[in-house]
């Protein structure tokens, strides 16, 4: 068994450790790239010199350099040079996004991610169906959309906002706020396999069963239907990753 | 001295609601002559109720107010919430999926839904709002009408943290819950009634009211809901 004091001693050691040059580029890197991907920083802003960014951010200008450096390869910013030059923001298409996302995550992040996903969100249908009147029941079938439709937005959308109504129903306002959290973080990778009309076909019945759960206040089949939902996406996910990586 | 304590309860809820009741009756008053006078857009709208609305949330037992407009009552927006919330009392405007940032129709929620069919002051919740406050609230919603239709609804929203502080200290000195017109719990003496259960309303008057302050009695072995105040009384 693990001693408690070592433990608490290693974690000490790793919040002392020196952060280091090199960290600092990956998290100059990751707060642009962040900026960039969510829409703060839009296509074609020009982004301050080297020198600048290095002053505003309190680093070295070598420091600086090479975080732009890495978003160039990355295609999140355009460098030119001469009169009227200087480094802009490229906006990456949506698609690009969340493949950029999975491209650059390892599978142990991904599993991690998903792990704490799926206990968050198996954990609020547990709870609603304990919880949940009937007519607030009802009002989740509006979230279900047909089966034969085939706007993958829409898909997406309704999913996102039947998770959050299932968690709204729990009566917890943080814990729907973590919610939000994760479905902001891993929410949008998780609906990258909607793409596919036969997952999009199990999903919507996977999601009937969830809302019948609710409504009969079973809890144990609310947690499974979720489970089920959230492992069969992670699976999906797990390949189309291998596929970006490779 | 003797302090009925069910009169003081019954009066801090009418306290609180009145004044929700009275700033409503004001709002709807203000957008329904806005909407008669000609085409309304978002702009003029929160224009015209800003000041007032702010000067009624100098309570700070209001977590926010405003009007949310019926879809396509405005001239240049189909969906729009002139409404002002939080420490800060910042301005909303759009109502938006919090993880994926996509408009949300919130003609489905329950506090807009619910004065829409019964043209009546209404009482959502205790539920937790993930589109506006981001809290678990109490929202009190009033129908506007406008040519002879609805505009949309003024409302106003108090969390249920609030209610707690105001409202436990009168309920514990009746032993007393209160609930909303589905049953809902509120806020409850008895520490094993979560804020959220459903207990049920009294058979008398329950169902008319918004919220009632009801007892646990015992007639004949069986269980009843007594009920000792309601709003609106």
């Amino acid at each position: 068994m693990a001693n408690p004091r070592a433990i608490s001693s290693r974690a000490r050691s790793a919040i002392f450790a020196p952060i280091g040059d090199e960290g600092r580029a990956v998290r100059v890197e990751n707060r642009l790239a962040e900026a960039i991907r969510s829409g703060v920083l839009a296509d074609g802003d020009r982004l301050p010199s080297e020198l600048e960014l290095a002053q505003m951010l309190g680093v070295a200008t070598v420091t600086a350099r090479e975080a732009l450096v890495s978003l160039r390869a990355q295609g999140l910013v355009v460098t030119t040079r001469g009169r009227g030059g200087g480094s802009f923001v490229r906006a990456p298409e949506p698609g690009d996004i969340v493949k950029g996302r999975l491209a650059t995550m390892s599978r142990v992040e991904l599993r991690d991610r998903a792990s704490l996903y799926l206990v968050v969100l198996t954990g609020c249908a547990e709870l609603a169906a304990e919880r949940a009147a009937p007519d607030e029941v009802e009002d989740l079938r509006d979230l279900l959309i047909p089966l034969e439709e085939d706007d993958v937005g829409r898909w997406r959308d309704a999913e996102s906002e039947l998770y959050l109504s299932v968690a709204a129903l729990t009566q917890s306002a943080r814990l729907t706020r973590e919610v939000v959290r994760q479905e902001a973080d891993f929410g949008t990778l998780l609906r990258v396999p909607l793409s596919e009309p036969d997952f999009r076909q199990a999903a919507g019945e996977r999601h009937r069963a969830l809302v019948a759960a609710l409504g009969s206040g079973d809890a144990a089949a609310a947690r499974a239907s979720v489970r089920d939902h959230v492992s069969h996406a992670v699976e999906r996910l797990t390949e189309i990753h291998e596929g970006v990586r490779q | 001295m003797n302090v009925d304590v069910s009169t003081d309860c019954a009066a801090r809820i009418e306290h609180h609601f009145g004044a929700i009741l009275t700033e409503l009756e004001r709002m709807r008053a203000s957008v329904a002559a806005l909407f008669d006078d000609g085409p309304v857009t978002t702009d003029r709208l929160s224009a015209h109720i800003e000041a007032d609305t702010l000067a009624f949330l100098q309570d700070p037992t209001l977590l926010g107010s405003g009007f949310v407009a019926a879809p396509d009552a405005l001239s240049d927006r189909r969906l729009y919430l002139a409404w002002w919330q939080g420490a800060g009392r910042d301005f909303l405007g759009e109502a938006e999926v919090p993880a994926t940032g996509e408009a949300i129709d919130y003609t489905r929620q329950p506090w807009f839904r619910t004065p829409e069919r019964t043209g009546k002051l209404n009482i959502a919740g205790p539920y937790v709002d993930f589109i506006c406050a981001d809290e678990y609230v109490m929202t009190t919603t009033l129908p506007v009408y406008a040519g002879g239709r609805m505009a949309g609804v003024a409302g106003a929203d108090t969390s249920v943290e609030t209610l707690e502080t105001m409202l436990l200290p009168g309920l514990r000195e009746l032993g007393a819950t209160l609930v909303n017109a589905h049953g809902r719990v509120v806020v409850s003496a008895d520490p094993h009634r979560a804020t959220g259960e459903m207990i049920g309303v009294p058979a008398e008057g329950g169902a008319e009211r918004l919220l009632s302050v009801v007892r646990l009695a015992d007639a004949d072995g069986r269980e009843q809901l007594e009920s000792l105040a309601g709003w609106p009384a």
